[in-house]
């Protein structure tokens, strides 16, 4: 499957070229998992992972073609 | 340690000790106890009968780093309840180094007297008469007072709002810079500090080693080890000093809980041009400083300073809530507007807060539509002038939703929210509902167990308990003068251990497990309650507003579903 992730807070800085407004396209396995794409980006686990909407868990599944933004953790603000 | 009583009625000053009912406490913990202890509930929170606490951290002017915090307390004219609200900046180290405690100021000047309470570096008081700063807005005061008493100064003063007694009005501090760029914003410390007759607080920064450490070579090994703990805080150390608070607009918008115009929608059309990232990059572009240190003895450096395109100053700590209430509940998407609306709030001396809500319920009313800058810098320009409406503005979103017949004001205690929708960030809701302080963002920010993935933001469970536990954890922090960002790298049991030793050093006592930060924090919650309990407050007052419980919020399109009886377990000690 192919996503489209987004990287914020200083995650865009470790991938050069990064573009805020394109962000990446990644191809994964079918059944890839938040974890399998963490890895795949060579993201720590702890990183917060949000589709539509929702934090999602590390062994949730991903959907094809779904826009995927990913942060570091804030513990407040 | 001392206090210094100011009476403004008489222009007395005693110096006297911490009395022993007060000992062990600092900032909020103090400031709060002092007020359930001397200030009748049923008072004016504009009369001589109020007190207008300004209490040191109990660990500032330690080497403690990130302990700058000032807490100012007293009655609040906006919730008519207890109210403590922190800045930090310079003041309250340099009160630490002098063995300044707190400053209470008691009393009211005649109607029209204006003064300067200043501190020189022996810690002796003076009030000094200040005709030739009226309505002075807090940018120019301060460079006229520091021009005229030296540099040697931190300083905390009042803008035009706070000598009108608006109800947002600030209190503003200065910053490593100089600048009364820093807020002690809700609840309208600056209207009872317009009120007492005080224009400015001048402390003299040289004091040397005044706050004394009972057991030096346990502190300093405390201060080693919490030290370790805040620096290698994946917050502290990454987000923060590249993207200061800011850095939450975009994984708030993505969780759909970033209230906008006026709470009606839960993303922002065009956050992205008014996220972390993107003010970074401005700043970065135009030779500003996105990696600032904004108060003494920080390490993690949340602050920034934001320029124009000429790169001319604009102004420091552009930060989330400012950013939120400036541009997603008007609908403003333009950073370079909010910037300008930010210094406005400062230099006039309101709340950014407040007064980004008062605008959206303004506009949610049809006065003006959403996303008018125009519209919204002339509000401000109101507020500083003190024409009739900018007095219904200042008077805060409850305010200006009465003038307008519009119930969709999204207040707490007559306190607006900060940038959270409680519908899709259950959590906050319960926090909004609950504080002491109304709907207060600091008091226990919910966001974080979100965005460590602890917590699920839209389902109820754990959201009552997660919620108290913050209240109770940042009420004892809140004490000991910590700043926001230090204190949540330090929210685990092995933190909490290390702060009782560091805590146990600066006494000269052992701490007991339970002493902090659960003991300290619930004496500091109680003294809350007790308070707010005999202004009359009653659990009616620890509700949302109707519509949060009505209108569903898009995207999620959910509605706050914490039940009553969930809110009234939050404090059921
Ligand atoms: S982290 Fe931010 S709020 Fe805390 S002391 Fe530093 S500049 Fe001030």
């Amino acid at each position: 499957m192919r996503v489209v992730v987004k990287l914020y807070g200083t995650l865009g800085q470790t991938f050069p070229g990064y573009q805020p407004s394109r962000g990446i396209e990644v191809n994964l396995p079918e059944e890839a998992t938040v974890r399998d794409l963490l890895a795949h980006l060579g993201l720590p686990e702890r990183a917060i992972v949000i589709v539509g909407g929702r934090v999602l868990p590390a062994d949730a599944g991903l959907q094809n073609n779904a826009p995927v933004s990913i942060f570091q953790p804030i513990g407040g603000g | 340690m001392k206090l210094i009583r100011v009476n403004m009625t008489d222009k007395t000053i005693h110096t006297e000790d911490v009395p022993p009912e007060y000992a062990g406490l600092g900032g909020r913990g103090l400031s709060s106890v002092i007020i359930n202890t001397e200030v009748p509930p049923r008072c004016d929170p504009l009369g001589p009968e109020n007190k207008l606490i300004f209490a040191a951290g109990l660990l500032s002017g330690t080497t403690m780093p990130n302990t700058s915090r000032l807490s100012i307390g007293a009655k609040s004219p906006l919730t008519g309840g207890i109210k403590e609200s922190n800045v930090g900046g310079m003041i309250a180290v340099a009160m630490g180094r002098l063995g300044i405690q707190a400053i209470i100021v008691e009393g009211q000047a005649p109607e029209g007297e204006l003064y300067l309470l200043k501190i020189d570096g022996n810690g002796n008081a003076s009030l000094i008469p200040a005709q030739e700063y009226k309505g002075m807005r807090t940018y120019p005061l301060v460079e006229k007072l520091l021009a005229t008493y030296g540099k040697d100064y931190a300083v905390v003063c009042i803008g035009p709002a706070g000598e009108y007694k608006m109800p947002i009005a600030s209190v503003q501090a200065s910053d490593v810079d100089d600048r009364p760029c820093r807020a002690a914003g809700r609840g309208g410390m600056g209207a009872v500090m317009g009120a007492k007759g005080l224009k400015a607080i001048l402390v003299d920064r040289r004091g040397k080693d005044g706050n004394p450490v009972a057991d030096p070579e346990a502190f300093r090994e405390a201060v080693k080890n919490l030290v370790q703990m805040i620096k290698s805080d994946p917050m502290n150390a990454e987000v923060m000093p590249n993207l200061g608070t800011a850095a939450l607009v975009a994984p708030v918008n993505s969780m759909g809980g970033f209230p906008s115009y006026n709470a009606r929608k839960g993303v922002l059309d065009g956050w992205e041009n008014i996220c972390g990232e993107r003010m970074a990059e401005i700043i970065k572009e135009r030779g500003g400083n996105p990696t600032h240190r904004g108060c003494d003895q920080c390490i993690i450096f949340c602050s920034n300073v934001y320029v124009d395109k000429d790169g001319k100053y604009v102004t420091s700590a552009l930060e989330y809530e400012t950013i939120w209430a400036m541009g997603g509940m008007t609908g403003i998407t333009d950073l370079d507007v909010i910037a300008r609306l930010d210094n406005l709030c400062d230099d006039i001396g309101v709340d950014t807060m407040s007064a980004g809500v008062a605008i959206a319920v303004a506009m949610d009313s049809g006065y003006r539509n959403f996303g008018d800058a125009a519209a919204a810098i002339e509000m401000m320009e109101e507020i500083g002038k003190g024409t009739e409406f900018g007095r219904i503005l200042g008077g805060g979103g409850v305010a200006v939703g009465k003038h307008f017949n519009n119930p969709r004001v999204p207040a707490v205690k007559g306190q607006t929210i900060a940038a959270y929708d409680p519908r899709a960030l259950l959590g906050l809701g319960v926090t909004f509902a609950t504080s002491p302080m109304g709907a207060d963002h600091t008091a226990g920010n919910v966001v974080g167990a979100y965005l460590t993935g602890m917590l699920d933001p839209l389902k109820p469970e754990g959201q009552v308990e997660t919620s108290r536990f913050l209240q109770i954890a940042i009420a004892a922090y809140d004490t000991l003068g910590l700043c926001f960002m230090a204190s949540v790298a330090l929210l685990n049991p092995e933190a909490f251990e290390a702060v009782s030793k560091l805590i146990g050093a600066k006494l000269g006592q052992t701490l007991g497990p339970d002493e902090f930060p659960f003991g300290l924090g619930l004496r500091v919650l109680k003294a809350e309650r007790e308070f707010n309990r005999r202004v009359g407050f009653t659990k009616e007052d620890d509700r949302l507003p109707r519509f949060f419980y009505e209108e569903p919020l898009p995207p999620h399109n959910t509605v706050f579903v914490i039940r009553d009886e969930e809110l009234d377990s939050v404090f059921d000690f």
